[in-house]
């Protein structure tokens, strides 16, 4: 590290220009991190935040919930594996509301859960609904934004039906919508009313069962139910219309940036590297070590890298503060230490050329040179 | 007077295209303590072969070498490595010094690379610059030195270690006539304060009065002249 501080010491305009420049890349992978982890979780939190880390869906459902149909026939398979607690039934239905007070409309999706299960919502404000409650439904507090508060009623356009709300949840979205969650029992009426009144006493199917089990016991649901398919909450997760493209897109911005991180810090040691090929002749001919040197290189780039990391890291931070609502961002801990660590070690890839570079320098070189 | 170095029947070939030609042909040479040896030859007699060879850069064809008594024979590239950290100061055409580091840096460098104490290098680093002429540069870059005083530093720098021998490489090269003599006779009245021995390789006959033995590479041989200059001056 002697000659490593030294030389950077010497040459702080150099070193300073491609700090600035990993400090603007590093920047950039963090906020593009944190808007795909943001917009993630605007699409898809109330699936995320469910207890379940299994679905059962119909096989020929692609994943998909909404193309799922299940039935309490299931359900009761399902709850003789898992036991009674750690399987539920989720119904989805997308719609628009409209809400009775405010001229508004607002797309929404109805969860029907189990109102005693565990996928009951969390009640931040207002009360908790129970499987009697007839007309009520918890919404998502986003829909505060379009007028939609405890106490308001809204009445869904499809079905006719109206519910009182009785109390918000935090962090629910479908799709991008936010989650409005009706019991089971209401769940039957509107699709009882949608279908023909000769089949109403038939109970309407539910999408599909959530499981809180491990992988054994969901492979024991899977072999127990035909054409039914048991999936993981990340694979439910991926399926969800509109999830994947937009994460895909993102991820490969983000690995973009880690590419030309590697490859900018690459191109600048090369080239330093180069320049200094004399030197490392000299160096050796006094006798340092292959290793005394390649550290040097090496140290120079963690320096560098980590340096312009941590200040990345702040101005994410105070970016973060300044940004508006309406831009969803999120940077969890476990996801920074990860693009951290993933960077400093696109960084170290970069350094690679340059160390081999100086593997190579003989150190005969040094003698019998005029070139300074 | 215990030899610094020897080398016996040292041969280096070089291919060329099919033939093989011989740069150092079974040389023979032995330097001992105290001892300020220079080597002339016009360019391409092999006189950078010689030293690389000589320096422990170079392994040659055939023949052996000792360095303070250390044979060179079978040891790998770690090994030179640490030999010449040891053994071996270096002087490089034109200096060679780093240019991020401060004169005194440059020294103490050197001394990190072979673990001796903090205080023991600064000690020495001192006494060096001092009898050298470079204590009051020794926080200047190299860029701000003159071309002799970088020649100094150099030489500081190649005995920081207390090395056995001193291989110079054209010290004079970049220098005019009076200060390329003054870092000749720097060399030779650290050669004599050490009590260590000093090879230069040159091209030019002026810089030999403080030589004890002038010898020319010649058909990849070392013939000794007698250096009577030299002796008049010491006498």
């Amino acid at each position: 590290m002697f000659l490593a501080l030294r030389e950077m010491r010497h040459s702080k305009a150099r070193y300073s220009l491609i700090m600035v420049i990993m400090l603007l890349v590093s920047f950039l992978v963090l906020f593009v991190t944190g808007l795909a982890r943001g917009l993630a979780y605007a699409n898809i939190s109330a699936v995320e935040n469910m207890p379940a880390n299994y679905f059962t869906v119909q096989d020929d459902a692609e994943h998909t919930f909404r193309r799922s149909q299940l039935s309490e026939a299931e359900l009761a398979a399902a709850m003789s594996v898992v036991g009674d607690g750690n399987a539920a039934t989720l119904a989805v239905q997308t719609s628009t509301v409209t809400a009775e007070a405010a001229e508004v409309k607002a797309d929404i999706t109805f969860f029907a859960v189990d109102m005693d299960g565990m996928l009951a919502p969390k009640v931040v404000q207002g009360e908790a609904l129970t499987n009697a409650s007839q007309g009520s439904a918890i919404v998502d507090s986003k829909l505060e934004e379009s007028g939609i508060a405890v106490g308001s009623t809204i009445v869904d356009q499809a079905s006719g039906m109206s519910f009182k709300v009785a109390g918000t949840v935090e962090d629910s979205s479908y799709s991008h919508m936010p989650v409005v969650y009706i019991t089971k029992s209401d769940w039957q009426l509107m699709k009882g009313g949608a279908a023909q009144e000769g089949s109403a006493q038939l109970s309407a199917p539910y999408n599909v069962i959530a499981l809180k089990a491990t992988s054994a016991e969901a492979d024991q649901v899977a072999g127990k139910l035909d054409h039914v398919e048991v999936i993981t909450q990340k694979q439910a997760i991926s399926s969800i219309p509109g999830y994947a493209a937009e994460q895909k897109s993102l991820l490969m911005m983000i690995a973009f940036l880690f590419v030309i991180a590697a490859f900018v810090l690459a191109v600048f040691f090369y080239v330093i590297t180069i320049q200094k090929t004399s030197q490392f002749g000299i160096l050796k001919a006094m006798g340092t070590k292959m290793s005394y040197l390649a550290w040097s290189v090496v140290g120079q780039v963690l320096i560098l890298s980590v340096a312009s990391l941590a200040v990345s890291l702040l101005l994410t931070f105070g970016m973060n503060m300044g940004l508006p609502d309406t831009m969803p961002f999120q940077l969890e801990r476990s996801t920074i230490l990860l693009t951290c660590v993933l960077f400093i070690g696109m960084s170290l890839l970069g350094a690679l050329i340059s160390v081999v570079r100086v593997a190579k320098v003989d150190a005969l070189e040094a003698i019998g040179r005029a070139g300074a | 007077m215990s030899a610094m170095l020897m080398m016996k029947q040292v041969t280096k070939n070089y291919g060329d295209g099919g033939r093989t030609m011989s740069v150092l042909n079974k040389l023979d040479l032995t330097v001992n303590a105290g001892e300020f040896i220079a080597v002339l030859g016009p360019s391409g007699s092999g006189k950078s072969t010689f030293l690389s060879a000589a320096g422990a850069l170079l392994t040659p064809t055939s023949g052996e070498i000792w360095i303070d008594g250390e044979s060179l024979t079978n040891k790998d590239k770690r090994e030179l490595t640490e030999l010449r950290l040891q053994k071996i100061g270096f002087m490089f055409q034109n200096a060679q010094l780093l240019p991020y580091l401060k004169v005194e840096e440059q020294l103490l460098y050197v001394a990190r690379l072979a673990k001796l104490g903090t205080k023991e290098s600064k000690e020495r680093a001192a006494g060096l610059m001092k009898r050298l002429g470079i204590w009051e540069r020794r926080s200047h870059y190299p860029e701000k030195l003159s071309g002799g005083e970088k020649q100094r530093v150099a030489i500081a720098r190649a005995w920081m270690n207390k090395p056995a021998i001193l291989f110079a490489d054209e010290p004079t090269a970049s220098l005019d006539f009076e200060r390329g003599r003054e870092v000749v006779r720097m060399i030779a009245d650290e050669v004599r304060s050490e009590g260590k021995a000093a090879v230069m390789v040159t091209h030019d006959e002026r810089m030999l009065d403080w030589c004890d033995r002038v010898l020319h590479l010649e058909n990849g041989m070392l013939a000794e002249h007698q250096n009577t200059e030299a002796a008049t001056v010491q006498v």
